[in-house]
C-alpha cells in the first residue's frame, strides 16, 4: 500500500536535526527524500553518535541513522558552479526543498527562492532558520542549547525553591532541533496543500525562536496577563506533580484533579495527615508541598517502580514511571504497538528503532531503507537526471560531488 | 486576495485541556475553520486556570485558554443529550476532520466513534490522541502532559550532574503530542485531496514523546547503556552551558562548537594564552578539566549582563543567547521587530499580547484572524449556517439546556 505522501519529491538540506526530523517524518510517510550532505564529511549528525562501542565511525551514528531513515544520499558542494548546476536540476523536480542552513550561508549555497521559483514555480522552499531571516538577531549563531534559552525554556526548568546557585537546566538532547522539525513539516504541507488546490509554490519563512515561544506553555502567559516571570526556583502551584525515588528507580505522581487526590490518599490508606486542613486542595498542597512531599515519599519508598504504577493506574491516577531507556525497549505496551522497528543497515548492522507515534488506517508507515551511507546514491539519482557516468566523473574531479 | 492554505478545510475539534487544542491551533493557524465542541457543564481545565488580568477569574479570561484557541470558533453542546449529539454529527458530515484527545473508548461511548462518523462522512479524516494510544495492554491508562515527560525517558536523562531526575518543561508532552497529531492529519490532508480516501489515525502522545531522544534509545539499542544526565554540558562540545551573568538570577547560554571558536573564545575573554594551555586545548582536555573550564567561563560572564555577554561572543561569531524569561521574550525587540506577536482585541481581556505562528508564507500568507472564542460565542452562526437549523429549532434547543 502507498504512504499518505507518496509521490511527493523532497529535497532536503539538513545538518543535524530540524530540517532532517521535518523530511524524515515525510519520508516515513512515504515520500521520496533525497538527502544533500556536503562531499567534505557530510551531515555533522554523523560525528555526533552515539556509536557502537563508543567509537566513532561516520556510517554509526545513532542519531544520524535515526533522522534519515527512508531517504536516499548523495553528495553535493553547493558552493562550487558545477554543484549548483547539479543542485537546480534537482529543485526544478522537487515538490518540497527544506534546509536549516545558516541565513549567513544561504545565499553561497544557491538558496534564493526567486531564483530557485523562476526554474520550477511549483517549488516550496522551507528555511528553518534560528531566528527568522528578518529582524536584529537574523545573523546570530545558535545552538540547540542557546535556542532552548531564546525560547524561554531553559530558564523553566532546575530544582526547584533554595537552588538558585544552580543554573536553569536545558532538557536532554536536541529539543530546539524536534520541536522545530515537527512544526516545520506541518507548515510546510500546509504550503503543498495550497498547491495541489491549484496554487504555486512559495517561500516558507520558519523561525525556531518563535516555535519554542510558542509552547513555553504559562510562561508567556504568566508575563503578557499578569506581568510574571515563571522560574525555576518556584513552587509549583498545584502539588502532588512531583517526581519521587522508589525502591528500584523512580516515579512521577500526578493528582491533577481532587479526585485523583482523594484516590491516592485511599491507595495510601487513608493516612491520618492527609485529613490536615494544609493539605485540603490542590492549591494547599502546593503551598505546602515541602512537607508533604516528606509524607508521601516515606510511603512511596518501599514500592517497586512498576507496582506503584499499575496500583495507581489501576484507581485511576495518572502517575508515570520514570522511564529508563530500558525499560521502554521492553515495554509490553509499545511492543504490542509494534512501536519499535528492527532495520538493518550495511555497516551499522541490525538495529532496533524508534518507529512513528501514529497508527494510519489506510496509508501504513513503513520502513522502506535505512539512512544512506555518505554519497550511496550519487550514480542512481544522477543517473535519474540524465546525467552521463562521463558527467559524473566529471563533477568528481571538480569536487563538486 | 490570498488565501491561508487551509482556507474551506473545516474541524470539528472535541479537543480539550491542552494536547489537542494545540494541535488544533496549528490547523487554525493553516486557515482551518477550527470549531471548538465545549460545554458549560464539563469546562475546559484550560478555561478555570490562572493567569487571568488582573487576577480577576472567568472562564473568557484565562490567559492558558487564549493563548492556545486563537482563531477557533467555539460552540457549546452538552453531549450527553442525544439531540447534541445529532447535531455533532450533522457538523461532521460538513467536515474534514475530527480531532479529539479523550481517553481512548470515550468518543465511541458518546455515539461518535470512527465507525460511526464515516458513515455519516465517509472521506472524513479522525485522529484521536490518547496518552497511551487506542490500542496496546495499556490503552486505557489515564494521561497528562507533565508525565508524559518522565514516562518518555526524557526525565531520566535531564538533570544536573549527579543529581536526580528532572522536568523539561511543565507540560512538554502535550504540545509535543498535538503537534505531531497535526502532522499526521496534515499527511492525511494531502493522500485524500489526491485519493479522494479519508482514515483513521492513532496517535499516541506516549510515542510521540519518544521520538525526541534517539540519542538515547539508539545508544541503549547499541551498546545496552542508559546516558548520564550531564546537566548542560555536551559530549561534543566544551565549554556548552548557561553561565552566571550580572544582575539577579540572570544567566546566558553559550556553545563552542569547534577549535576555531575556542580560540576567539579565548580571546574574547581577553586571555588568548588560555587556548594553547594544556588542560584546555583540545576537546578531550577540556571535556576533562570541564568544572575548571566553567568557572573561568563565569568568572567572565559575571562581570558582564547577559545581554553584554551575547552581543560580545556573537561578534565573534560564538552561539550565545540570554537565559530569557517570559518578560524578557514578551518584550523581546527582535520578535518585536517581527510579526510574532499578536494583539487582538478581546471582549473580556481587551488586546493582550499572544504569540502567533512561527512561520510565514510567501504567497499564502497564515495570519490569526479571531482571538480565542468566549464559551458558546459561535453557537449560533454555527448552528444556522452549518447545521442548518432555524432561530425557532435554535431557540428550542437552547430551551431545553442543550446548547451549553
Amino acid at each position: 500500500m502507498p504512504g499518505a505522501l507518496s509521490g511527493f519529491r523532497i529535497v532536503e538540506c539538513g545538518e543535524m536535526v530540524s530540517a532532517a526530523y521535518a523530511s524524515k517524518l515525510m519520508a516515513d510517510m512515504g515520500a521520496e527524500v533525497i538527502k544533500i550532505e556536503s562531499p567534505h564529511g557530510g551531515d555533522a549528525a554523523r560525528q555526533r553518535g552515539p556509536f557502537p562501542g563508543g567509537k566513532p565511525h561516520a556510517e554509526k551514528s545513532g542519531l544520524y541513522l535515526f533522522l534519515n531513515t527512508n531517504k536516499r544520499g548523495i553528495t553535493i558542494d553547493l558552493e562550487q558552479a558545477q554543484g549548483q548546476e547539479v543542485f537546480q536540476r534537482l529543485a526544478k523536480d522537487a515538490d518540497l526543498l527544506i534546509h536549516n542552513v545558516h541565513p549567513k550561508h544561504m545565499p553561497a549555497a544557491g538558496l534564493d527562492y526567486g531564483r530557485l521559483a523562476a526554474i520550477n514555480p511549483g517549488l516550496v522552499m522551507t528555511s528553518i532558520t534560528p531566528f527568522g531571516l528578518r529582524g536584529p538577531h537574523t545573523e546570530y549563531e545558535a545552538s540547540d542549547l542557546t535556542l532552548w534559552n531564546a525560547g524561554g525554556l531553559c530558564f523553566l526548568n532546575g530544582g526547584g525553591p533554595g537552588t538558585d546557585h544552580l543554573p536553569p537546566l536545558k532538557a536532554f538532547g536536541q529539543q530546539a532541533g524536534f520541536t522545530a522539525g515537527v512544526h516545520a513539516a506541518v507548515a510546510s504541507l500546509g504550503a503543498l496543500f495550497a498547491r495541489l488546490r491549484g496554487g504555486l509554490g512559495q517561500h516558507v519563512e520558519f523561525s525556531v525562536q518563535e516555535c519554542l515561544m510558542g509552547i513555553s506553555e504559562f510562561g508567556t502567559m504568566m508575563a503578557s496577563y499578569a506581568g510574571m516571570a515563571v522560574t525555576r526556583l518556584g513552587h509549583k502551584p498545584i502539588q502532588p506533580l512531583d517526581l519521587l525515588e522508589c525502591k528500584d528507580g523512580w516515579i512521577f505522581i500526578c493528582c491533577v484533579e481532587e479526585h485523583h487526590w482523594h484516590s491516592f490518599v485511599d491507595l495510601m490508606d487513608n493516612p491520618e495527615w492527609a485529613t490536615e486542613p494544609l493539605f485540603e486542595d490542590r492549591l494547599k498542597r502546593g503551598e505546602s508541598w515541602d512537607a508533604l512531599k516528606l509524607l508521601i515519599q516515606d510511603w512511596v519508598k518501599d514500592f517497586t517502580v512498576q507496582d506503584l504504577y499499575l496500583k495507581a493506574q489501576a484507581r485511576r491516577i495518572p502517575f508515570a514511571p520514570v522511564s529508563t531507556m530500558g525499560y521502554l525497549l521492553n515495554s509490553d505496551h509499545l511492543n504490542a504497538r509494534g512501536f519499535f522497528v528492527q532495520l538493518d543497515h550495511p555497516e551499522a548492522g541490525s538495529l532496533t528503532y524508534p518507529g512513528a507515534p501514529h497508527i494510519c488506517s489506510e496509508t501504513p508507515w513503513e520502513l522502506r531503507r535505512p539512512a544512506p551511507c555518505l554519497g550511496q546514491h550519487n550514480t542512481e539519482v544522477y543517473t535519474e537526471l540524465g546525467m552521463t557516468a562521463q558527467d559524473l566523473a566529471t563533477l568528481q574531479r571538480a569536487g563538486a560531488v | 486576495m490570498s488565501r491561508p492554505p487551509l482556507d474551506g478545510i473545516r474541524v470539528a475539534d472535541f479537543c480539550w485541556a491542552w494536547a489537542g487544542p494545540y494541535g488544533a491551533l496549528q490547523l487554525a493557524h493553516l486557515g482551518a475553520d477550527v470549531i471548538r465542541i465545549e460545554s458549560a457543564k464539563r469546562l475546559c481545565p484550560s478555561r478555570l486556570i490562572p493567569p487571568w488580568p488582573d487576577n480577576e477569574s472567568g472562564v473568557n479570561r484565562a490567559g492558558y485558554f487564549n493563548q492556545y484557541n486563537q482563531g477557533k470558533r467555539s460552540l457549546t453542546l452538552d453531549l450527553k443529550a442525544p439531540e447534541a449529539i445529532d447535531i455533532a454529527k450533522t457538523l461532521v458530515s460538513k467536515s474534514d476532520i475530527v480531532m479529539n484527545n479523550f481517553a481512548s473508548g470515550v468518543m465511541e461511548k458518546l455515539g461518535v466513534g470512527y465507525d460511526v462518523l464515516r458513515r455519516i462522512k465517509p472521506d472524513i479524516i479522525m485522529v484521536s490522541l490518547p496518552g497511551y494510544g487506542t490500542s496496546g495492554p495499556e490503552k486505557d491508562f489515564v494521561s497528562y502532559g507533565p508525565p508524559q515527560v518522565a514516562q518518555s525517558g526524557l526525565s531520566a536523562l535531564t538533570g544536573y550532574v549527579g543529581g536526580p531526575p528532572m522536568m523539561a518543561g511543565f507540560s512538554y508532552g502535550d504540545p509535543n503530542g498535538g503537534v505531531h497529531a497535526t502532522f499526521a492529519v496534515m499527511a492525511a490532508l494531502l493522500h485524500r485531496e489526491k485519493t479522494g480516501q479519508g482514515q483513521y489515525i492513532d496517535l499516541s502522545q506516549w510515542e510521540a514523546a519518544i521520538m525526541l531522544l534517539p540519542e538515547a534509545l539508539m545508544d541503549y539499542s547499541m551498546n545496552g547503556t542508559q546516558p548520564e544526565r550531564m546537566g548542560n554540558r555536551d559530549p561534543h562540545m566544551a565549554p556548552h552551558g548557561v553561565f552566571r551573568s550580572k544582575g539577579d538570577d540572570r544567566w546566558v547560554s553559550l556553545s563552542v562548537r569547534d577549535e576555531a571558536e575556542w580560540q576567539r573564545l579565548c580571546e574574547v575573554m581577553g586571555q588568548p594564552e588560555l587556548s594553547s594551555d594544556a588542560r584546555f586545548a583540545t576537546l578531550a582536555a577540556r571535556k576533562e578539566n570541564e568544572a575548571a573550564l566553567e568557572e573561568m567561563v563565569t568568572a567572565w560572564t559575571q562581570e558582564r549582563t547577559a545581554d553584554e555577554a551575547t552581543q560580545a561572543l556573537q561578534s565573534a561569531g560564538i552561539p550565545a543567547y540570554p537565559a530569557v524569561d517570559a518578560i524578557d521574550m514578551v518584550n523581546s525587540p527582535h520578535v518585536g521587530s517581527r510579526d510574532y506577536f499578536v494583539e487582538l482585541e478581546h471582549p473580556e481581556v481587551g488586546t493582550r499580547r499572544h504569540m502567533g505562528i512561527p512561520w510565514t508564507m510567501s504567497r499564502t500568507p497564515c495570519e490569526i484572524r479571531r482571538p480565542a472564542p468566549c464559551l458558546g460565542q459561535d453557537t449560533d452562526a454555527v448552528l444556522t449556517e452549518i447545521v442548518g437549523l432555524s432561530q425557532d429549532e435554535i431557540a428550542a434547543l437552547r430551551e431545553r439546556d442543550i446548547l451549553t
